[in-house]
């Protein structure tokens, strides 16, 4: 079990390492120059200078690699360049508004993907089968931009049913969930189409299974062998769940952007613009965790569904 | 036969019933005499420490959160605000200033200690601020007494009370300063409005100063909100989400303008469109090139199309300015004409520009291609690079100076300094005008008092920038920005483009 551990965590710790620097050496590939772009038009020769001393821009790029590291391995961020605060609390000011919003919208994909998936395998060729079908397709051609555009223009503007802006000015917090809604089903549906399909997948690979017709020759009711398949079915959708919230988690930048959202995704769009190094290095450190964290939960999660992993 | 009860159980059986109804008419009294003012802004301030920065998004907020010691009004002129007057000394070396009876936010007296610990901290190293060197004529800066201030200058500086009147010079309470307090994330000043919340990307929330000098605000609240995309300030203002948008498409104003429930308002802009050309290339640099390129273009035509209109300029200052020389006349569309003074120059056909455009910006996108069409006319093939604006702040406006042709705007200054610092010199201006006789006016013109002199002198600079065309000039555009109909009393301050909430009222 210790070995087991101890291996995961070393490959996480690889994994980080190599992405911070790919970010670190891919950030500085851009054309641009830090400190002029930070300076603005009005700056002067001179004031550039100043911002380039003391940002750290000004060292070779060897110098400032082996900082960074260093620096984030006695897990110190830096300061935004930008905003001239940690970037701990620019992410923690972030964080919240993307974690709502992922959340809800995965157990919103996960509602309708899962529900809709069970009920068209368990009939296949029925009506319902047909529509999921139809259904899929068609949410997973859909442009994410498009998609909120559409249902802001509907829900916010014609019905007023839902601001058309993100958030209250206040922030997070339970009212804010209503503001949520939209954008939340945004992401959900093409990913619902996804976890739709999948499962329908495995319903439909469970039902020929020997078990399902030792259960039927023996008398047990439809929703009971229903309940079977179920549950046999559900772990082979948790990896696919998993990919999808780590996904969530890491990829809210174009509903941000269209509903207006302050949370990571909007955050790291303006940090690239600006070339706030240290931004971006911290979300991208912050993805990372959160996906290899994910997937590694969703190992476990399959471990505690399928009991027959468990003597691996 | 029994009576069915004509009257309901007495009010003691049912306390819940009136409880309802009070607290209801209390909220309802409560709503209405709370009156929050929501505006949408495109950019975002970096920071609220008006001394660090110099992004118009910064100023633009901390307008309601500071005050300086003269401000500009509506029509533009410089007049009091913390200093109800001043005196200039016989030899223009000293301004005194007296001050009003004023708060901070955090409840100190406004007095003469502040003014000089503010002055100072713009003027240090230490604070780094990018506005410092607007400061430099200043030795120091005097308490004489408690409402009296007088700054000391190194020679004359017509310039200074422009600098005072601008963002920059706001005045922030000396305790704070001396204690290194964050203005950035905490700003306190005696602004008619102090600070509540600031939720980065999300919006500032301001609460109304009662003790404001010039009288309390006439709303409770105020929240900007950072709403980077037009047609999302516009749905926000279509559903009354927003009050004021400070954004609005050229393509949308007609829509704004018919609704009864809106309004669209145009003000005069200090904005200078210009194309700029790299004069430092060999095929950009006879002067007869340079101006035949603005007799190809139609800058009316441009200004209609891609900026929602404007008026056409014909030298590097806005329209409408007082500096601007009766003379000078912005150059015809003469396509002719055009024709006729390249190939007196010799222009060589084969060469093809290279137009870089800045990325965030549709409208100079649109303009570079109308331009684009137009030289194409008189036989001036251009090629159009689209680059983003990190990019082209480093190797277009500075660094290298990697473009043929470029389109951008200069937004107006409250003193010509301000704008045509530099362009003289080709080192210190991105089109790399190079003229000794330009540079020395405009140190003269930075060290005149006499106002006659100064604009004799202005005005050589910009009949020269006006022969030399170091820019295709396209004029100055109007400041558009749309509100609902019942917002009174909003306004934007002129050439600083600052956002005004002291007399905004809902009728």
């Amino acid at each position: 079990m210790t070995r087991y551990l101890l291996g995961q965590a070393l490959s996480f710790l690889v994994t980080l390492w190599v992405v911070l620097t790919l970010v670190f050496l891919g950030m500085r590939a851009l054309p641009g120059d830090a400190a002029t772009i930070l300076g603005g038009m009005d700056a002067s020769a001179e004031q550039i200078a100043v911002i380039r001393e003391r940002l750290g821009l000004a060292g070779s790029l060897g110098v400032q690699y082996v900082g960074f590291i260093g620096d984030v391995a006695r897990g110190d961020l830096g300061d935004s360049l930008r905003e001239r605060r940690p970037v701990t609390a620019v992410l923690l000011d972030r964080l919240p508004v993307t974690l709502a919003l992922a959340a809800l919208a995965f157990v919103i994909s996960l509602a309708i993907g899962v529900g809709l998936g069970l009920l068209a395998g368990l009939k296949p060729g029925g009506l319902f089968d047909r529509v999921t079908t139809l259904f899929a397709t068609a949410a997973l051609a859909l442009p994410e931009f498009w998609f909120g555009f559409l249902l802001i223009l509907l829900f916010a503007v014609n019905l007023g049913w839902f601001p058309v802006l993100g958030l209250p000015p206040t922030g997070l917090s339970w009212q804010a969930s209503w503001h949520l809604l939209l954008p939340a089903v945004t992401l959900a549906i093409p990913r619902s189409a996804q976890v739709a399909r999948l499962t329908r997948a495995q319903v439909l690979e469970q039902r020929r299974a020997d078990y399902v017709r030792t259960a039927r020759s023996k008398g047990l009711a439809g929703h009971a062998v229903a309940r079977h398949i179920a549950a046999n079915a559900l772990p082979g959708v948790l990896p696919l769940l998993a990919l999808e919230l780590g996904g969530l988690l890491t990829g809210t930048i174009v509903v941000e952007q269209v509903f207006g959202l302050p949370g990571l995704g909007a955050t790291i769009l303006g940090a690239i613009s600006a070339r706030d190094y240290p931004v971006v290095q911290g979300v991208t450190l912050l993805a990372v965790v959160v996906y290899v964290g994910v997937n590694w939960v969703a190992d476990l999660l399959q471990l505690v569904a399928d009991p027959r992993l468990r003597t691996a | 036969m029994e009576q069915a009860r004509l009257y309901p159980r007495s009010p003691q059986r049912r306390p819940w019933r009136s409880a309802v109804l009070a607290v209801a008419f209390a909220a309802l009294l409560g709503s209405a005499s709370a009156q929050t003012l929501t505006m949408a802004m495109a950019a975002q301030p970096d920071t609220l420490d008006p001394q660090v920065t110099s992004a118009t998004a910064a100023f633009q907020v901390a307008k309601s959160l500071y005050d300086t010691l003269v401000e500009v009004d509506q029509s533009g002129e410089i007049v009091p605000a913390l200093a109800e007057s001043y005196e200039v000394g016989d030899d223009s070396l000293s301004y005194t200033f007296h001050l009003v009876e004023a708060t901070f936010h955090d409840g100190t007296t406004l007095d003469a200690a502040d003014v000089v610990a503010s002055l100072d901290r713009i003027r240090s190293p230490d604070t780094a601020s990018p506005k410092a060197s607007e400061f430099a004529a200043i030795t120091s800066v005097e308490a004489v007494d408690d409402r009296t201030v007088v700054v000391h200058l190194s020679q004359p500086a017509p310039a200074l009370l422009a600098t005072l009147a601008s963002g920059w010079g706001a005045i922030l309470p000396s305790e704070k300063v001396a204690s290194g307090h964050d203005f950035g994330n905490q700003p306190v000043g005696t602004g008619p409005f102090s600070f509540v919340s600031w939720q980065r990307d999300n919006a500032v929330t301001l609460a109304a100063n009662p003790d404001y000098y010039q009288g309390a605000p006439q709303v409770d609240e105020v929240v900007i909100r950072f709403v980077p995309d037009s047609a999302v300030q516009l749905q926000g203002l279509l559903t009354g989400e927003f009050h004021v948008i400070d954004t609005v498409a050229a393509a949308d104003q007609a829509q704004i303008e018919s609704n009864p429930s809106l309004a669209l308002v145009r003000d005069p802009s200090g904005l200078a469109l210009v194309a700029a050309l790299n004069t430092r290339r060999d095929h950009l640099a006879d002067a007869r090139v340079r101006q035949a390129f603005n007799l190809a273009v139609d800058s009316q035509t441009v200004l209609d199309v891609a900026y929602g209109g404007g008026t056409p300029i014909g030298t590097f200052m806005e329209a409408g300015s007082p500096w601007m020389p009766a003379s000078i006349e912005p150059f015809a569309y003469d396509p002719e004409a055009a024709r006729a003074l390249l190939d007196e120059a010799g222009w060589d056909g084969s060469v093809t520009l290279d137009m870089a455009l800045p990325q965030p910006y549709e409208n100079h996108i649109q303009a570079g291609q109308m331009i684009q069409d137009y030289l194409r006319d008189v036989g001036v093939s251009a090629e159009i690079r689209i680059v983003e604006w990190g990019v082209w702040l480093s190797d277009v406006y500075g660094g290298a100076h990697d473009f043929d042709v470029t389109v951008i705007g200069h937004t107006g200054k409250l003193d010509p300094t301000g704008r045509l610092d530099g362009y003289g010199t080709e080192a210190d201006n991105y089109p790399g005008f190079d003229d000794p006789e330009v540079a020395a006016w405009l140190e003269a013109g930075a060290r005149e008092t006499d106002v006659e002199t100064r604009r004799e002198l202005y005005a050589n600079v910009l009949t020269r920038l006006h022969e030399g065309a170091p820019f295709i000039y396209l004029g100055t555009p109007d400041r558009v920005h749309a509100r609902s109909a019942d917002l009174q009393g909003f306004w934007i301050t002129p050439m600083l483009d600052s956002f005004d909430f002291r007399t905004a009222r809902f009728e």
